[in-house]
């Protein structure tokens, strides 16, 4: 059994009154969350220190302007920090950090997390229209009855990674009656027990309810097996990938959202991606025709070799790409497959080394010739 | 506006009977035949149909997909001559064929050492605008034969919109122009703007004449038309995002991708400031700014990164619009970089990109400027 916290108030507001206690209690000097920034309603991650600033939080809305993960990155990159925040954070941004750790691109030192069984974002451009606004309460009925909107992210759609691993407080939401009346919050750890102590509300002995999340899960892989359906047609060969990523223009723009992709210099915008004009002549008499800039499908499988272990699916890089190519689904497609060929799941332990840097003497004898 | 430096240039009547496009690449062609171009630089339609890429050739089949003037900017063009002569001139001849906007680029990268145009030929057109690559997108096949109706019939109105008040859409930068406009039915101008351009012209048997004033006329009338209309545009863009607020308003949902960087034809550092250690702060910094305020937005530094990046290339800004096309967010990017640019471009007296021998003005120290600024 784990003990939980029964609050009287709606997930949005229970979430709220539960950071508020932990900054007036002084039980932290910061609160990562999303927020709405402006009068507009445009919302962005913030710290916010002052308890009468939370107001405009809103921690679990369903967007991620950007991965989490790589945003606690840069906060903590030179160092953790001193005095204790809590971040409130989706279950995939939440494994992202932890594979940033494993990089040592951060710290866990001080930082409490605050999660979610989640059901997923929508996409950006709902928030350049405006739409995801009047979603909210739809958005919120259907987590509520353990269902998946069709205009979710789509990576969103198909995650089966939606119950964190390694949050100290997980709210369960998925599948969970009177959303908009009560709100469970699970402790799954000693600081989340610590941090919810005197803290006004129903304390249990509860365990999360694996039933219904069985269901979901069941769900959500019908809706991936779909997507990667549908890509399927296409993915053969060279000539498949050509028909995906031809259009990509290189603008790197998946690369610098990825919560993976941490390089300061990426290798394919090193002097490495850039070629002599003797390259260009001896491609010219070998093809007659060389694509200018070149090395489109080699940045794409580049990148795929470098982070697919780590791929969490969050989805980020589906949304920036201008060309509209389904980078997350081809991402976690091949991602997985190979996380699965070391039954690695990325960010579920900081404690897991990542595969490509260890070496076990009993693994692929089938490769030994 | 369109006035290059060289407003006498000369031109040769060609005529286009088969079509356009097939008599600029017939033009392609034979120059190849004649040794003057080893390779040409141009647009071709992907495999999939769903874009047009820059494809360096020299087999000539492959001109069957090209397009000279395809209907979305998918790579700027000077990001593309940068690629094969950032390292340094080649041994091929090279014709490139771009857009005016990406010529002008391309020159602005010349003097920005990215680029070396001694053996690159510059073949520009008269430019009816580009697509939003988003609405192309939603119908590649349906979009194009929009376009070209829209072109046909001079309407920017679907076009990017710092395309709908490009007052320099015919402006010739670079050797050879393909001129449409005031051209007799069935038939073009081929312009002539350098001595590179002369020579390919002679070898090609032609002759240069001072017969293209309908072509000047015509692009003095659609430039001013368009002048205006930018001049008008850009004052109401002004009113709603200058100052420090409407700004802060205007990139709130800006999400750092830094793709308008990426897409940038003039951006380009190897490694940005923005992305650098330089803007990485210990967590106790972060922590300090936030309690200063009670909040601070995390994604730091959106304005910083926009407001910088304007500093450092705003003189240079040829308002191609690629910075608004690949923005994930919308935010009209191009329009407010354009305004910006506008101004510190008019400072100097200073048109990026129309003339490759013209210095970038921050480069030169002129004496006498400015002295409104003196103490």
């Amino acid at each position: 059994m784990t003990r939980a916290l029964r609050l009287n108030k709606g997930i949005e507001q229970g979430v709220l009154d539960l950071l508020k206690f932990l900054l007036d209690s002084g039980k932290v000097k910061g609160v990562f969350t999303l927020n709405k920034i402006n009068s507009n309603g445009d919302v962005s991650y913030s710290i916010i220190t002052r308890s009468s600033d939370l107001d405009s939080a809103v921690p679990f809305f369903p967007l991620m302007p950007a991965n989490a993960g790589k945003l606690l990155s840069r906060f903590t990159l030179k160092g953790g920090t001193k005095e204790p925040i809590v971040a409130v954070v989706k279950p995939c941004e939440l494994r992202a950090f932890v594979e940033l750790i494993k990089r040592e691109q951060g710290s866990l030192e001080n930082i409490f997390f605050i999660s979610l069984t989640c059901g997923g974002v929508y996409p950006l451009k709902t928030e350049v229209d405006g739409t995801i606004k009047e979603d909210i309460p739809k958005y919120w009925d259907a987590v509520s009855k353990g269902e998946i909107l069709g205009d979710l992210r789509p990576a969103c759609r198909g995650c089966t990674e939606f119950k964190p691993h390694t949050a100290d407080i997980t709210f369960d939401v998925i599948g969970s009656k009177d959303l908009d009346k009560q709100s469970i919050a699970f402790l799954n750890t000693e600081k989340g027990e610590e941090l919810a102590k005197g803290m006004k509300g129903e304390f249990l002995e509860k365990e999360l309810d694996s039933k219904k999340l069985n269901e979901f899960k069941i769900k959500r892989e019908s809706e991936k097996k779909k997507l990667f359906d549908e890509l399927n047609i296409k993915m053969n060969g060279m000539d498949g990938l050509i028909d995906i990523f031809g259009k990509c223009i290189g603008c790197h723009g998946c690369m610098r959202v990825c919560p993976i992709c941490y390089c300061k210099l990426c290798e394919f915008e090193s002097p490495d991606a850039e070629y002599k004009p003797s390259t260009f002549e001896t491609e010219l008499k070998k093809r007659g025709g060389v694509r200018i800039p070149p090395g489109i499908i080699y940045y794409q499988l580049g990148r795929l070799t470098h982070i697919g272990i780590s791929c969490v699916g969050c989805g980020a890089c589906d949304d920036v790409c201008p060309m509209d190519i389904p980078v997350s689904t081809i991402f976690k497609k091949v991602g997985e497959s190979v996380q699965k060929l070391f039954d690695y799941v990325p960010g579920r332990d900081v404690e897991e080394k990542i595969p490509l840097v260890t070496f076990e003497k009993e693994e692929f004898k089938d490769v030994e010739e | 506006m369109n006035d290059s430096k060289n407003t006498l240039a000369k031109g040769v009547t060609v005529s286009s009977k088969f079509g356009i496009k097939e008599t600029i690449i017939d033009f392609l062609k034979r120059a190849m035949d004649k040794k003057i171009f080893d390779a040409i630089l141009i647009p071709i339609k992907v495999p999939a149909g769903d874009s047009f890429v820059y494809v360096l050739l020299n087999e000539k089949s492959l001109f069957k997909d090209a397009m000279p003037l395809p209907p979305i900017m998918s790579v700027q063009g000077a990001k593309a001559i940068s690629s094969i002569t950032r390292l340094g001139k080649g041994n091929l001849k090279i014709a490139a064929v771009m857009r005016p906007c990406e010529i002008r680029a391309t020159n602005e990268l010349a003097k920005l050492k990215q680029v070396d145009l001694e053996n690159i030929t510059l073949i520009s057109m008269d430019c009816p605008g580009v697509l939003p690559t988003s609405y192309f997108l939603k119908d590649p096949e349906k979009m194009t034969m929009r376009f070209n109706e829209a072109a046909e019939r001079q309407d920017d109105s679907i076009m990017r919109p710092v395309c709908q008040i490009c007052d320099k859409s015919s402006m010739v930068a670079g050797d050879l122009h393909i001129g449409t406009l005031g051209a007799k039915k069935d038939t073009f101008f081929i312009i002539s703007n350098s001595q590179k351009g002369d020579d390919v012209i002679h070898k090609l048997e032609m002759r240069l004449e001072d017969n293209i004033n309908s072509w000047h006329e015509s692009v003095k009338k659609y430039s001013q038309e368009k002048h205006i209309k930018r001049k008008k545009n850009l004052k109401s863009l002004k009113s709603k995002v200058g100052g420090l607020d409407n700004l802060i308003d205007t990139f709130s949902q800006c999400i750092n991708c830094h793709n308008c960087m990426k897409a940038c034809p003039i951006c380009y550092c190897r490694l940005c400031y923005f992305d650098s250690d330089k803007v990485k702060h210990p967590s106790e910094e972060y922590l300090e700014m936030a309690e200063d305020k009670g909040t601070l937005r995390f994604l730091p530094d959106t304005i910083l990164f926009h407001v910088g990046r304007m500093m450092h290339m705003s003189v240079s800004c040829v308002s191609c619009g690629s910075c608004e096309d690949a923005c994930p967010m919308s935010i009209p990017v191009a329009q407010i970089f354009s305004m910006v640019a506008d101004e510190t471009q008019d400072l100097f007296g200073y048109v990026s990109g129309r003339d490759v021998n013209e210095p970038i003005p921050l480069t030169v120290y002129k004496e006498d400027e400015f002295h409104e600024v003196e103490d």
